[in-house]
């Protein structure tokens, strides 16, 4: 043992033979870890911005439904079917569960509006107006007017929409839908907001009301519900949340249907992990680059010391014993550029996330899978990004230190003297 | 003559089918005999028979099923007139179709309202019936090839059977429609629609045939969607009056409005 303590000591003052050389290969390997993480954390804060635009405007994390109304989106298969659910023990056994931010409930129906002349086919949407608006940025997207009052026979629909129908905020909307019991429920609704939510499918064919209005003119109860919308706290762990919220709610006599965004929008989910993948191979290449300059700078430092190798061979020390000093050499290295990297690494990534850049100037939003995309460059922390890129600096310094070390062990000692 | 006599039994099939629709049912030229007489039957009716009857609608689906009661009027195959008159909820409640066009009137917000295109394969007040229904009968003779798939006996009773194939441009729903009638009377036994790829959507049987106003007709109408054999749609004739006197002012936004 304490001769290997000898060893390491040979490979720490071997480093600092060569003060300025062993500052330049840190450093590079310092700077590559703070690249590493920093890509990964901004595409981390890429992916984060999608799954949120696509989450947070409508869908919500996790949805909750009566087990047999996907996908058909019959009205009549309500939560907890015919009889509906007490609304406010239902949300609250939702809420009550770790990691529920919030939940709020919904109706659906298909109908039309009409203004004057005008008629559009609608999505009809019926939302609780204190309740969305911690799940879901909907009506906080108003370009004119005012939220939902709840029970005031109040609509916002959406800016196409409201262009389609020539309707002003003010203006009277007739609202036809089919109802539960068969009829055709058909009322009077006021126009007081718009909506612009960027998303065309959205802007074109929906319609708001409050949810007990809507309920009403569906002819249904107001125990009678589609959806509980929930958000969570972090909305890549939907799918555990999700699984676990299932999970709670099987005890109960309803029997419902729990997914999680990434099974509702399952192509958004792979674009998700198809990013994922892809900061493995940032770090691999990123790494694999810097591994190469310090292979270089080790294999350069050990031919250097071709005659020290020899005297210490001719002085009886195994071959194994000089490549194990060249690796600690390597070891030495990783642990200096580690520490480095990341006190250059923890303040640029905290200010980074504090003050996201914006490049709403440079170029406008874009939408990438049906999900809004806001051109802001943030960076998400993240655990797992500064542990892989730690491990794949430290595997870069020993794998680079492996070949000098190797060119080492087979100076013989005769042979380099006489040179 | 066979061929002449074959094109016009085409036509009143066509006819025929026009009346299967539940507005247009009320302007049947039955009891034709010869091809001249449908010939002039058919000419008369194009030219604009008009009709009033009173029917019943009972539907029934899987979560719910009501009965409705209501007055119609027809003007040949372009226009006609539904008003709902029970149950007193939804008295009032009319359909104008005129041309390619449908509008409902909502007595309770007191508008009209046209049915938009994207709504015209949408249920018809709840019922297994679309607006579509309504308006593309008077289309059907443009719209689509007409032959005899079957001639003969089927459970007694001698009939045509028919396969109507839309013209490659039409603007229709259907892939196929296969229609029988008997020949006796000509009256439709029954009308199977059929989709693009050959499926079964539904299926609608007549019944009931009896002298109303001054001809024969198929009292009753069942429609059963094809994915849902539990639900139904009856139609039922009570009163059925033909050549009474309309014209189309008689269908028109301001009469749909109108409260009787």
């Amino acid at each position: 043992m304490a001769h290997d303590r000898l060893w390491w000591r040979v490979a720490w003052r071997n480093l600092w033979r060569n003060r300025l050389r062993t500052l330049i290969t840190a450093s590079g390997l310092a700077f590559g870890y703070l690249g590493a993480v920093l890509v990964v954390g901004v595409s981390d804060g890429m992916l984060v911005e999608l799954i949120e635009n696509g989450t947070r405007l409508m869908l919500g994390e996790v949805q909750v439904h009566s087990e047999d109304y996907l996908p058909e989106r019959n009205m009549h298969h309500t939560i907890g079917g015919y009889e509906g659910t007490d609304l406010e023990s239902f949300i609250s056994r939702i809420t009550s569960q770790e990691d529920v931010s919030a939940a709020a409930p919904r109706v659906y129906g298909g109908g039309l509006l009409s203004s004057g002349e005008e008629t559009q086919a609608a999505l009809l949407m019926g939302v609780d107006p204190d309740r969305e608006p911690r799940v879901t940025t909907l009506l906080s997207r108003l370009v004119s007017g005012r939220t939902l009052v709840a029970g005031a026979n109040e609509i916002l629909i959406g800016s196409e929409m409201a262009e389609q129908l020539g309707a002003v905020l003010g203006d009277e909307i007739v609202v036809v839908a089919p109802s539960s019991d068969g009829s055709l429920g058909n009322d009077l609704f006021t126009l007081v907001g718009i909506l612009d939510t960027g998303i065309p499918a959205i802007d074109q064919n929906y319609a708001l009301l409050a949810l007990p209005d809507l309920q009403f003119l569906m002819a249904m109860g107001p125990t009678r519900i589609h959806e509980v919308v929930i958000t969570v706290g972090n909305a890549k762990d939907s799918p555990r949340i999700a699984g676990a919220l299932r999970e709670f709610l099987s005890d109960s006599e309803l029997p419902v249907q729990v997914s999680s965004w990434t099974d509702l929008r399952p192509e958004l989910a792979e674009m998700v992990s198809l990013m994922d993948a892809s900061h493995f191979i940032i770090v691999i290449v990123i790494f694999g680059m810097a591994a190469f300059g310090v292979a270089n700078t080790m294999l350069i430092g050990t031919f250097e010391r071709r005659r020290e190798f020899a005297v210490i061979r001719a002085l009886g020390t195994a071959p194994i014993g000089i490549g194990r000093t060249v690796v600690y050499e390597g070891i030495v290295l990783g642990v200096i550029s580690l520490i480095a990297g990341a006190l250059i690494t923890w303040p640029i990534l905290v200010w980074w996330h504090n003050s996201p850049i914006d490049l709403t100037t440079v170029i406008s939003g874009f939408s990438v899978a049906g999900a809004q995309w806001r051109p802001v460059l943030r960076v998400e922390y993240s655990v797992q990004a500064p542990i892989v890129a730690a491990l794949g600096l430290f595997l870069t310094s020993i794998l680079a230190a492996m070949y000098p070390a190797w060119k080492a062990t087979r100076v013989p000692p005769a042979d380099a003297l006489a040179d | 003559m066979h061929g002449i006599r074959r094109y016009w039994t085409v036509r009143t099939l066509v006819t025929q089918l026009l009346n299967t629709s539940l507005l247009v049912l009320l302007s049947s030229p039955l009891q034709a005999q010869t091809a001249r007489e449908i010939i002039d039957r058919v000419d008369r009716l194009l030219r604009g028979e008009s009709s009033r009857g009173r029917i019943t609608m009972e539907i029934t689906t899987e979560h719910w099923s009501r009965s409705l009661d209501m007055e119609v009027w027809s003007l040949g195959v372009e226009h006609s007139l539904v008003r709902v008159q029970s149950p007193a909820r939804e008295a009032g409640t009319a359909t104008l179709k005129a041309g390619q066009e449908v509008w409902n009137y909502l007595p309770r917000v007191d508008r009209t309202i046209k049915v938009p295109p994207s709504l015209m394969m949408g249920s018809w007040m709840g019922s297994h019936f679309t607006n579509d229904d309504l308006v593309k009968e008077s289309r059907i003779v443009d719209d689509y090839d007409f032959e005899i798939s079957f001639e003969g006996e089927r459970e007694g009773v001698e009939v045509w059977e028919f396969q109507l194939t839309p013209r490659p441009e039409a603007p229709v729903v259907w892939g196929r429609i296969d229609e029988q009638v008997r020949k006796a009377d000509l009256m439709p036994t029954w009308v199977r629609y059929y989709d693009e790829d050959g499926g079964l959507v539904r299926t609608m049987t007549f019944s009931g045939y009896r002298t109303m106003g001054d001809r024969l007709v198929p009292a009753s109408m069942l429609v059963i969607p094809a994915d849902k054999p539990e639900e139904h749609t009856v139609l039922t004739y009570h009163e059925l009056d033909f050549g009474i006197s309309l014209d189309e002012s008689f269908f028109s936004l301001r009469n749909l409005r109108a409260r009787r």
